[in-house]
């Protein structure tokens, strides 16, 4: 298992302006972005060779987005396809993109992502379920989900609203730093009290963003990276975990499988969570970063609230968490800009943000109902 | 251009399609029953509706009515609307049930202000005709004794 650790290298990326993009398309946002990342890295479009994609929300080929991006980009890979996990694709592709490149089918994939879910209206809104959803009862919405986690969380642990609220806080304060976020402006806990109510636990400050952009991240081998314009970011450790019930299972609200994604990584790695130094944790809502504190082992089971306490993910504190502003103020990249943000990190080129001496930074995403998870350990070249 | 004076029609909340495969739950919601699937195989009873027993595969079932009563095992309000026909309803509870016989199911707290339900409540079903052809199971927090 251990077979790929370090053999895999990220060494290209580019991000496009993020929010609110009136007049782009997401073919024309993940073609600026792949425009970005094939300059960063220093290779030609023609040097790529695998193209796996995520269709944005309001992309109307849906899942057959990699033709469609493709053809705009005038490439004719050896290896492609698109994927739909919500927030667990952008870490699923990468991670097809380290066993591609390390069985041979593609030495240089571009992994790409535009959407323009703001100006297009996208509201995450669905109701889950299949058949008769749950939309019966008036359960809609990707928010409520987490809030399901978030009150049986606060129930069984103690946990508050003003804890979740640190989550809020840090990743704004780290937005503030990052001229490329949507939401710069910095907030206290007692703004987080004073906005609406979105949805019981949660108030508008608990939930990410709704944004149009694009992401590109281009892989190689490691051996390749060297002779590349940028340090690499090297890829330690992946892993992945689903589970495909919700009712069916009593520990469904609280991802129990996230845990298992977590392991395999930090077991492919060779590393634990001491040895992380910063943390790209998929914050889809506050309480999400929560679990994954949990799922991590930086704390124990329901000790995440009293972790967050007193700016401990704030840069500076012991764990930094989201650096970049995340989900939550940075821009809804659906956790693209998370693996960005930990591969500057692993450059060491975020300039006020930058965590000096990180060596190590764990990035996770999660998608669809609770459903998908997926962790990823990089380090410094 | 066509001018349209009629008003336009009120959003209609969503509504199960009833086929073979769900409608004794349905019809049993109108007759004032929780019914659920138990497996003739391994005796699981099972929640959402589906054709095999997630656990052991067997397509044999019965429907099997339940007390229906349980514990809220999550609950959260919602404020936000997401869907045009619960305008008029926000701010309302949304529970996760945790069924006395193993079963969860999503549904509404209903009878007290939506924010006073807590994990752990004791409830007991309530059937809430919404259309005529449609009854939704519901719940309120149990009677003592």
């Amino acid at each position: 298992m251990s077979s790929i650790r370090g053999k895999v290298a990220i060494v290209g990326l580019g991000v496009t302006e993020q929010g609110k993009l009136p007049g782009s398309t997401p073919i024309s946002l993940g073609a600026e972005a792949f425009k970005r990342a094939i300059a960063d890295a220093g290779l030609r479009k023609d040097q790529i060779d695998g193209l796996l994609t995520m269709p944005g929300t309001t992309s109307p080929e849906g899942p057959l987005n990699y033709l469609r991006l493709g053809e705009a980009l005038g490439i004719d890979p050896r290896y492609t396809g698109s994927m739909v996990m919500g927030g667990g694709t952008a870490g699923a592709l990468i991670q097809n993109a380290v066993l591609a490149i390390e069985a041979g089918l593609a030495d240089c994939v571009a992994c790409v992502f535009g959407d323009t879910a703001r100006t297009g209206g996208s509201r995450f809104s669905r109701a889950s379920g299949w058949g008769d959803s749950w939309g019966l009862w008036g359960m809609f919405g990707a928010a409520a989900n987490s809030a399901v986690a978030a009150s049986r969380h606060m129930a069984l642990y103690g946990t508050t609203s003003r804890q979740l609220a640190e989550v809020a806080v840090a990743c704004r304060y780290h937005a503030s730093l990052n001229p490329n976020a949507v939401m710069r402006e910095p907030i206290t806990i007692e703004d987080h009290q004073a906005s609406r109510w979105i949805v019981e636990p949660f108030r508008l400050l608990d939930c990410c963003l709704i944004s149009d952009g694009g992401v590109c991240i281009i892989l190689t081998s490691a051996e390749r990276a060297r002779d590349l314009r940028q340090p690499p970011a090297i890829i330690g450790g992946i892993g992945q975990a689903y589970t495909t019930r919700n009712m069916e299972r009593e520990d469904w609200w609280y991802v129990p499988h996230q845990k298992e994604a977590l392991s395999r990584a930090f077991a492919m790695a060779g590393v634990g969570p001491s040895d992380v130094d910063v943390a790209q944790l998929y914050d889809n809502f506050t309480m999400s970063v929560l679990l994954w504190l949990e799922h991590a082992g930086f704390c124990g089971v329901g000790e995440s609230g009293s972790f967050v306490e007193g700016g401990r993910i704030r840069l500076g504190g012991d764990l930094p968490v989201n650096t970049a502003g995340g989900n939550l103020s940075e821009s809804y990249m659906e956790g693209w800009l998370h693996i960005v943000e930990g591969a500057r990190q692993m450059r060491g080129e975020c300039g006020p943000r930058q965590v000096e001496g990180a060596e190590t930074c764990l990035v996770t995403g999660r998608g669809m109902t609770l459903n998908c998870s997926n962790a990823m350990i990089l380090h410094r070249a | 251009m066509t001018k349209n004076t009629d008003k336009p029609a009120a959003p209609q909340r969503p509504l199960p399609t009833i086929d073979n495969s769900n409608r004794p739950f349905w019809d049993g919601a109108r007759a004032g029953e929780l019914r659920m699937q138990k497996c003739c195989g391994c005796g699981h009873i099972r929640y959402p509706i589906s054709d095999l027993c997630p656990q052991c595969l067997s397509g044999e079932f019965e429907w099997q009515r339940l007390s229906g009563r349980g514990k809220v095992f999550s609950t959260i309000v919602f404020h936000q609307v997401y869907h045009a026909a619960f305008a008029g309803e926000v701010p309302y509870n949304v529970s996760l049930i945790q069924l006395d016989e193993g079963p969860r199911m999503f549904s509404n707290v209903v009878g007290v202000p939506p924010s006073e339900v807590k994990v752990g409540d004791a409830v007991e079903p309530v059937f809430d005709p919404v259309t005529e052809d449609v009854t939704l199971p519901r719940f309120r927090i149990a009677r003592a004794g």
